[in-house]
C-alpha cells in the first residue's frame, strides 16, 4: 500500500472513532399515567414536574390521566400494555416489618400475578429478599435487608419519590397533650393514642372523624382502613405492633423462639370476652385454624405458614411453621384477631356449602375481648364504643365515637367548634391545617413522616425500561426537593427507599446520599451508549424499539 | 253505563301497570350495563400486597363476575323479578337492607325542603304576581335566580361557615349529636336534635328549590289574574286578598302541584351534594361510594329505588291532575 492510501485509511479510522457511538431505533413516546388533580393534586402535580425533567433527556414523554379504577385495572391485568405509573403505598402498622415492602414488591415470583406488577426480575434479589424471611436473628436479618435497599437503589425498580408528612389534630383542652402516642410512620392516630389519651375535663368521649364510610365490623374481613381503626379496638391479637414500629407481647404475655420454626406464646390469665366469660387457649387455636379453610380469604395468606398449633405448659401454645419466617411474629401473630369460638363455629357450619364467606357475616353485636366494646353503628353516621374497664390495657376515655364526615371542610370546622375532638383523617392540604391550629391555641397539630411512600412504577417487560443503566439516569434526573415544595407545600421528605427512614432499625442511610441533577442523568445514558440524534434520545447502537404504539 | 265506566278504568290502570312495568325493565336493563361498560372493574378495590391471584379468581367467583355477562344479566333480572337485589361487593350486606337503611334519611330532607320550598314559593309566586312590578319583585326574582344558580355545595358551605362555625348556632353534620343513646325511629326523627340537625341541609336544600314552584306560581297567576271569572270576582265586589287567594291562587296551583309531586322524584336522586357537605347518612352518599367502588348491586339498587320514586311520582302526577282537573280525564 503506498504512503497516500496509509494515510487515507488512518484518517478514515480515525474519523470513525471520532463519530458518535452508532445510534439504535428513536425511543418511542413514552406514556405516564397519573390520576385526575382533583382525585389527587400531588400526585398528578408530581409527575407534571418529573415529565419536564425528563423531556430535557430528549424524550418524549405523554402524560395519560385516568381515575384510579381504571389506571389499576391496566397496570394490574394488563402488565405488558403500560409503561409508567404513579402509585403509593399507604402506611399500617404491620409494614413496620420491611418483609412485605421487600419481599412482595420486587420477588420475581410475584411479577405473573402479584405486586411485583413492574416486572422486576434479579437472581441475586431474589436470594436476598428470600434469605431475610428466614432468618429470625434480627441483627443478620437487618444487614440483609440493609444489602436489599442498596440493590434496590442501584436498580431503580420503581422510582421512589417522598415519604408524606401526616397530619392530624386533636383538641388539647380535651385530651392531655403527654398521653398522645405518635408512632413511628403512622402518626397519632393509632392505637396506642386511642387506648391512652387522658381526658382533661368534662369530655371523656373521644369523638373523632373519618372521611370514608364504615363498610363492615367483621375480624375475619378487611373491609378498608377506617374499618380497620374499629377492629383493632375490639379484638385483641397476640402481639401488637407497638409505637416503634416493632411486634410487642399483647394478649401474649410472651413469646419466644424455640428454633426457626418453632415459637413458643403464653396466654395473659386475665383476658376475658365482652360478655364477661374467659378467652380460652381454644378460642386462640380456633382463630388461626379457621382462616386456614376457604371461608376467610383475606386473612388466610397470613396463617398459611402454620404447620400446627399445639398446648403447651398451662397457659402455652406451641406455633410450628413449616418454613422459618422472622416476618411470623408482625405478619400473623400482630394481625389475627382473635375470636370467639363459640360465635364464630356456628356461623362457619352455617356458610357450609355456600359460594358465600366469613366476610359477608355482619354480628349484630361485635363480641370480642379488646380494651373497647361494640356499643353502635348507624350506617354513614357513626361508630360508637365503649371502654372495657376489665381489659388489662383499659383505656382512660369513656367512648370512642367515630363520625362519618366526608367533607373535609366541615371536618376541620367541627374540630374547632368542638364536634370532634381529634382530627382522625386529614385529606385537605396540611398548611391549612396548621394555619387553623396557629390560630386556635386549644388546638395541637402533630406532623409524623409516613411509612408508606409515592413512586412511579416503570414497566419492565418493556424496553426501555429492562435497562438498569435507563431506569437509573431516569430516577436521577429527578428532582425530589423541587416536588417536595411544589407539589407537597413542603409537608414531604424525599424518599430513596422503600423502608422509610422513621424505621430506624431496618432503613440504610447509605442509599439516602442520591445524587441527582439532569447533568448527572446524562452522563450515565451516555456512558450505557444512548445517544441524542437531532435532541430526540435514541437507544443504543444494538438495540431496536421493541415496543410498536 | 257504570259498568263501562269501570271497565274504562280497569283498562287505564291496566295500561298504567304494563306501562310502569316496562320502564322498570328497561332501567334496569340498563342500569346493568352501564355500570359494566364503565371502566375499571371491583376487583380494583383489593390491590394489595397480601392479595393473591388465588384470592381474586376467588373473589371474581364470589361476586359472579366470572360468568358470561349474558348469564349475569339473565340471573339480574331472574333475582329482580323475586324482589332480590343481591349482596353488596363491599358492605357484603343485602342491597335492600342498605339501602332502605338510608332512605328515611333522605326522604325526610327531602320532603322537608320540598314542603319548606313550596310553602315559599306559592306564597311568594302570588305576592309577586298580585304585586306585580313592585319592589318584591325586583328584589325576589333575581334572588331565587341566583340561589337556583349558585351550586349546592357552595350554598351549603357558607351556610355551615354562618349558622355553624361562626355563631355556633346549628350542628354541622349528622342527624344526632355524637353517641347520643339511639331510641326508636319516630322518638328520633321528631327529637329536637334530629330538627336541629336537619336544619341546615333541609335549608340548603329548599334555598335550591325554592326558585321553580315561585316562578311558576308567579306565571301562572299573572295568566290566572287576567281570566274572566277573576275579574267578575272583582266586580262582584269581593276583597281583593279573597279574590287572590280564593279565586285566583286555587286555579294557578295546578302546574306547581305536578312539579311537586316530580320535584321529589328528581330531589331523591339529586341530594349526593348536599348529603355530602352536611355529613347527611342519606342514599346520595351511599350511591356515590357504590359507584366510585364498582360496587355494581349497591349502585343499580340503589339507581333503580330512585328510578321507581320518579316512575311512580310521575304516575301520582298524572292521577292528581286528572283528580285536581276533571277536564284532563275528559280529553283523555
Amino acid at each position: 500500500m503506498s504512503g497516500f492510501w496509509k494515510t487515507m485509511t488512518a484518517a478514515a479510522l480515525l474519523l470513525l472513532s471520532a463519530l458518535p457511538a452508532q445510534a439504535g431505533d428513536k425511543i418511542r413516546e413514552l406514556v405516564i399515567f397519573s390520576r385526575p388533580q382533583a382525585a389527587n393534586p400531588q400526585e398528578f402535580q408530581s409527575i407534571q414536574l418529573i415529565a419536564q425533567e425528563w423531556r430535557k433527556l430528549g424524550l418524549d414523554i405523554k402524560i395519560e390521566v385516568l381515575p384510579w379504577e381504571q389506571m389499576s385495572t391496566v397496570v394490574w391485568d394488563q402488565r405488558n400494555d403500560w409503561d409508567i405509573t404513579g402509585w403509593q403505598m399507604v402506611g399500617r402498622p404491620e409494614r413496620g416489618d420491611p418483609d412485605e415492602l421487600t419481599y412482595n414488591l420486587f420477588h420475581s415470583s410475584t411479577a405473573a400475578e402479584g405486586y411485583n406488577f413492574v416486572g422486576y426480575n434479579n437472581p441475586a434479589y431474589d436470594e436476598i429478599a428470600t434469605a431475610q424471611r428466614a432468618e429470625t436473628d434480627p441483627e443478620k436479618r437487618r444487614q440483609l435487608i440493609f444489602t436489599a435497599q442498596e440493590i434496590i437503589a442501584g436498580d431503580q425498580p420503581i422510582i421512589n419519590l417522598v415519604h408524606q408528612r401526616l397530619a392530624y389534630a386533636f383538641n388539647q383542652t380535651v385530651w392531655d397533650k403527654a398521653s398522645v402516642v405518635d408512632q413511628a410512620g403512622i402518626g397519632i392516630k393509632n392505637f396506642w393514642t386511642f387506648i391512652g389519651l387522658r381526658p382533661l375535663g368534662a369530655q371523656h368521649d373521644i369523638i373523632l372523624n373519618a372521611a370514608d364510610n364504615v363498610t363492615a365490623i367483621n375480624p375475619l374481613y378487611i373491609s378498608g382502613p377506617v374499618d380497620s381503626w374499629i377492629t383493632e379496638l375490639i379484638w385483641d391479637r397476640l402481639l401488637r405492633v407497638g409505637a416503634d414500629g416493632l411486634p410487642h407481647p399483647w394478649a401474649a404475655e410472651s413469646y419466644a423462639w424455640v428454633d426457626p420454626t418453632t415459637i413458643d406464646v403464653v396466654l395473659r390469665p386475665d383476658l376475658k370476652w365482652h360478655d364477661g366469660t374467659p378467652v380460652t387457649r381454644d378460642d386462640v387455636i380456633f382463630s388461626f385454624t379457621a382462616p386456614q379453610g376457604d371461608k376467610v380469604p383475606m386473612y388466610k395468606p397470613f396463617v398459611g405458614n402454620i404447620a400446627g398449633i399445639a398446648p403447651v405448659g398451662d397457659r402455652g401454645l406451641r406455633f410450628t411453621l413449616k418454613k422459618p419466617s422472622a416476618a411470623f411474629l408482625t405478619a400473623t401473630l400482630s394481625k389475627v384477631n382473635i375470636i370467639p369460638e363459640k360465635v364464630w363455629a356456628p356461623e362457619f357450619a352455617k356458610l357450609e356449602g355456600q359460594e358465600k364467606t366469613a366476610e359477608s357475616v355482619q354480628e349484630a353485636m361485635p363480641l370480642g375481648s379488646g380494651p373497647y366494646r361494640f356499643v353502635r353503628w348507624t350506617t354513614n353516621e357513626e361508630v360508637v364504643l365503649e371502654a372495657n374497664p376489665d381489659h388489662f390495657a383499659a383505656p382512660h376515655a369513656a367512648r370512642w365515637i367515630l363520625r362519618s364526615v366526608p367533607n373535609t371542610e366541615a371536618a376541620l370546622g367541627m374540630l374547632k367548634s368542638g364536634e370532634i375532638n381529634f382530627l382522625a383523617d386529614y385529606a385537605g392540604d396540611p398548611r391549612v391545617l396548621q394555619d387553623l391550629v396557629a390560630a386556635n391555641p386549644d388546638l395541637d397539630m402533630v406532623l409524623t413522616t409516613d411509612l408508606g411512600f409515592r413512586f412511579l412504577g416503570l414497566n419492565e417487560r418493556r424496553g426501555p425500561f429492562d435497562d438498569p443503566a435507563f431506569r437509573r439516569a431516569l430516577s436521577t434526573a429527578v428532582d425530589r426537593r423541587l416536588i417536595v415544595g411544589a407539589a407537597f407545600n413542603g409537608f414531604a421528605v424525599p424518599a430513596n427507599s422503600v423502608v422509610s427512614p422513621v424505621l430506624a432499625f431496618w432503613h440504610n442511610p447509605a442509599v439516602d446520599a442520591m445524587e441527582t441533577g439532569t447533568d448527572r442523568a446524562q452522563q450515565i445514558l451516555a456512558a450505557a451508549g444512548y445517544t441524542l440524534v437531532d435532541g430526540k434520545l435514541h437507544y443504543p447502537g444494538d438495540r431496536a424499539e421493541t415496543v410498536k404504539p | 253505563m257504570v259498568l263501562g265506566r269501570h271497565a274504562r278504568g280497569l283498562r287505564l290502570a291496566a295500561g298504567k301497570a304494563g306501562q310502569l312495568l316496562f320502564v322498570a325493565w328497561a332501567i334496569a336493563s340498563l342500569l346493568f350495563l352501564i355500570f359494566r361498560l364503565m371502566p375499571g372493574n371491583p376487583l380494583a378495590a383489593f390491590i394489595d400486597p397480601s392479595f393473591t391471584a388465588e384470592q381474586r379468581v376467588s373473589l371474581s367467583r364470589q361476586f359472579g363476575l366470572d360468568r358470561p355477562l349474558f348469564e349475569q344479566y339473565l340471573l339480574y333480572l331472574w333475582n329482580l323479578a323475586q324482589f332480590e337485589l343481591g349482596q353488596s361487593f363491599f358492605y357484603r350486606q343485602p342491597v335492600a337492607d342498605l339501602v332502605l337503611g338510608v332512605f328515611p334519611n333522605t326522604l325526610l330532607l327531602t320532603l322537608t325542603a320540598l314542603l319548606l320550598a313550596y310553602g315559599v314559593g306559592l306564597a311568594g309566586g302570588a305576592l309577586v304576581a298580585w304585586r306585580r312590578g313592585g319592589w318584591a319583585e325586583k328584589l325576589i326574582l333575581p334572588l331565587v335566580l341566583i340561589l337556583r344558580a349558585a351550586p349546592e355545595f357552595w350554598l351549603g358551605m357558607i351556610l355551615l361557615a354562618i349558622f355553624s362555625f361562626s355563631l355556633g348556632w346549628l350542628p354541622a353534620g349528622g342527624t344526632a349529636v355524637a353517641g347520643a343513646t339511639s331510641v326508636g325511629f319516630f322518638e328520633r326523627v321528631l327529637s329536637i336534635e334530629f330538627l336541629r340537625h336537619l336544619c341546615l341541609p333541609a335549608m340548603t336544600l329548599a334555598l335550591y328549590l325554592v326558585g321553580l314552584p315561585l316562578l311558576l306560581m308567579r306565571s301562572t297567576m299573572l295568566e290566572v289574574l287576567d281570566e274572566d271569572f277573576v275579574t267578575l270576582a272583582r266586580m262582584q265586589g269581593f276583597r281583593e286578598w279573597t279574590v287572590v287567594v280564593h279565586h285566583a291562587a286555587r286555579n294557578a296551583l295546578l302546574p306547581v302541584v305536578t312539579a311537586f309531586a316530580l320535584g321529589i322524584g328528581y330531589s331523591i336522586g339529586g341530594n349526593v351534594v348536599i348529603e355530602t357537605v352536611f355529613s347527611w347518612p342519606g342514599l346520595g352518599r351511599l350511591l356515590v361510594r357504590a359507584v366510585q367502588s364498582h360496587d355494581y348491586p349497591l349502585a343499580q339498587g340503589a339507581f333503580l329505588l330512585i328510578a321507581l320514586v320518579m316512575v311512580t311520582m310521575n304516575l301520582v302526577a298524572d292521577l292528581l291532575y286528572r283528580w285536581l282537573d276533571p277536564r284532563v280525564a275528559h280529553v283523555a
